[in-house]
């Protein structure tokens, strides 16, 4: 485990991550490979038959009917999370540093003064995270059509955030290290 | 307007040069292919996108089209359209 959130146990039963490195040259196909080798182990970890994840015209993955899932990699490192019986899954992991820049333009006026410091405790990259899982979430249960990603609006609730698009809403949970941030949205 | 549009889209490739490790990306990504797909990340794509706010003089609309941000091709027809 490289690092993980701590999601409470009635929303993570069952829930299942898995890594698989990147292997070189590091390019897309690569980081594809890794992403369907750490579905397939947490497909099998969490009791799936079938540990093969298609992807749809679109690069969404489609994870076997009653196992939710997700997958997100960087250039070095994949993740899979499946939920059995949630209704979706959305993971995230960043390790580039968000430029202040870039923070503005995805994060509202609002999130930027509720929820990085000083009022909040969280950090640009851990937001940019949160908003990419919640994004696979709120698609996996047919939120909105196309939409882009940084809309979603973001507010602490608890230990968790709540993410917010078109009258829907989804929990993400974030956790972070020194090089990565780790976020996942789990709809019930 | 042709020519202006292949000058959109090589400015666009320059932006991508500086921001997305030099040729190797640029020199495979046709004008057509998602950026996405390509093995473009999200945090890249937004880098771009602010790149093209300072590069062309606008600001991307709240209600852009997610379609409008899909390839070069489309990037730089929306600089163009923006343009009239």
């Amino acid at each position: 485990m490289v690092v993980e959130p701590a999601v409470p146990a009635h929303t993570a039963a069952g829930m299942r991550t898995a890594w698989r490195p990147v292997r070189p040259p590091y390019g897309p196909h690569q980081q594809s490979t890794a992403g369907r080798r750490a579905a397939a182990a947490a497909l099998a970890a969490a009791g799936a038959a079938d540990r093969t994840v298609p992807g749809d015209p679109d690069g969404r993955p489609r994870f076997p009917p009653g196992f939710a899932g997700s997958i997100s990699h960087t250039d070095r490192l994949a993740v899979a999370v499946v939920v059995p019986g949630a209704a979706a899954v959305g993971v995230d992991i960043e390790c580039a540093a968000i430029s202040p820049r870039v923070a503005r333009f995805v994060l509202s006026e609002r999130e930027r003064h509720t929820l990085l410091p000083p009022a909040g405790t969280c950090t640009p990259r851990e937001l940019f995270s949160a908003k990419e899982a919640a994004f696979k979430a709120l698609n996996g249960i047919g939120t909105g059509g196309h939409f882009l990603f940084w809309k979603i609006e973001l507010s602490q609730s608890g230990d968790a955030l709540t993410a917010f698009y078109g009258g829907a809403t989804v929990p993400v949970w974030i956790r972070s290290a020194e090089d990565i941030s780790f976020a996942v949205a789990i709809q019930r | 307007m042709p020519d202006e549009v292949s000058a959109v889209r090589q400015s666009i490739r320059e932006l991508l040069r500086e921001q997305h490790g030099g040729d190797r990306f640029v020199s495979t990504v046709s004008d057509s292919e998602s950026l996405r797909q390509a093995g473009m990340s999200s945090n890249a794509l937004v880098a771009l996108l602010v790149a093209m706010e300072d590069a062309f003089g606008f600001e991307w609309d709240d209600d852009v089209h997610p379609e409008a941000l899909r390839s070069i091709e489309s990037l730089a027809d929306h600089v163009v359209a923006l343009r009239g």
